[in-house]
């Protein structure tokens, strides 16, 4: 049985590995068909490679882009890089930090409190008013609950609000539903 | 060795070890000197601006190869309308030809612009493969890592590659002659 095609395109790359590259050359030793198939093959890589454009061209302006780069980045620019450098940090990593400093200014305050002297250290015009003696609850016990509906009415209504209360969306019970409870 | 992007030992190893693969890989997609050399600058400073460390050489090559295969392709695809521009150049005789036999050149320059027709013809996964592999001198290993797929996938598509061109060339041959 002759060489598969595809065998034989990876054996003239070079990349057929043992024992495949042993059977082939055996094969072909005694397999013209073959062998002429390897040779097509030969020369149409010949024919590819014959495109290649020419060397003194593709090179003719290696150096002067190199020294162009060489300048743009090395010569005035170890600075540049290490600032780039600097600049160059993962937004995630970046998040971090700032949720690190965040926590770290809230969590000295929690866990060794604020005296006037020390918010008087941070923020002068602050200190007056944010002492602790001056920042009590504004509501203590009373809260809305303790008051019943006419009552709050009536303390709006005094202070001069127009209060229109309706209900909306009620449907009388159908009378099937209590016999089904 | 690991090679750091912004060295300026290693960016001059990997630069004068790989200036000609880049520009290859470049040229064989743009057809346009001009163009490759702006491309392949292009290639070495994202090189360097993006500041990385790469484990070897190898791997340092094989992100240039990609970096430079997708400025080229990107480039061809923003400039459909300069096509005709590139098609003159690419069937235009060689530079270095006109020095020899006028004749002979003449041939062999025609035989170049039927094998680039031909290779242009092919679908992209195909023709950048059998390009890496002819002009580069990359092996099944390296072009996988390129293009990202496996060596199998490689092995088949430079098949494919060589059948379609053959096919191509030889109905070439049959017109001319």
């Amino acid at each position: 049985m002759c060489i598969d095609s595809q065998m034989l395109s990876a054996y003239l790359d070079g990349e057929l590995p043992e024992p495949y590259r042993s059977q082939v050359e055996e094969h072909l030793a005694h397999c013209s068909a073959c062998r002429k198939h390897l040779e097509d093959m030969r020369a149409l890589e010949r024919k590819i490679l014959s495109a290649e454009f020419p060397e003194d061209v593709m090179m003719r302006n290696k150096d002067s882009i190199y020294s162009f780069l060489d300048r743009k980045y090395f010569e005035s620019g170890r600075k540049v890089s290490f600032i780039r450098r600097r600049l160059e940090v993962s937004m995630p990593s970046l998040i971090t930090a700032a949720a690190a400093v965040v926590f770290i200014f809230i969590g000295g305050f929690m866990f060794f409190g604020s005296s006037a002297r020390q918010t008087e250290d941070i923020l002068p015009s602050f200190a007056m008013q944010a002492d602790s003696s001056n920042v009590h609850f504004v509501s203590d016990t009373a809260s809305l609950d303790s008051f019943s509906l006419e009552e709050i009415l009536q303390y709006l209504d005094s202070k001069g609000y127009n209060v229109d209360i309706s209900i909306k969306g009620l449907q009388p019970l159908p009378a099937s539903s209590e016999a089904e409870e | 060795m690991e090679i750091k992007s912004t060295d300026r030992d290693d960016f001059r190893r990997i630069y004068d070890g790989n200036y000609h693969l880049i520009i290859q890989v470049i040229m064989h997609i743009v057809y346009n000197i001009e163009i490759a050399e702006d491309l392949t600058q292009e290639a070495f400073e994202r090189f360097y601006v993006k500041n990385m460390t790469f484990p070897s050489e190898d791997d340092a090559r094989y992100w240039l190869i990609r970096v430079a295969k997708n400025l080229a392709l990107n480039h061809i695809r923003r400039n459909k309308r300069e096509i005709e521009l590139v098609e003159k150049v690419r069937h235009d005789p060689s530079a270095s030809a006109q020095t020899r036999d006028a004749a002979a050149s003449a041939v062999e320059a025609d035989e170049r612009r039927a094998v680039r027709a031909a290779i242009e013809s092919l679908p992209e996964n195909l023709r950048l493969v059998i390009q890496l592999k002819e002009y580069s001198g990359l092996d099944y290993r390296s072009i996988a890592k390129v293009l990202g797929i496996s060596e199998t996938n490689v092995k088949v598509r430079v098949y494919r590659a060589r059948k379609k061109l053959e096919e191509a060339l030889s109905t070439e041959d049959r017109d001319v002659y």
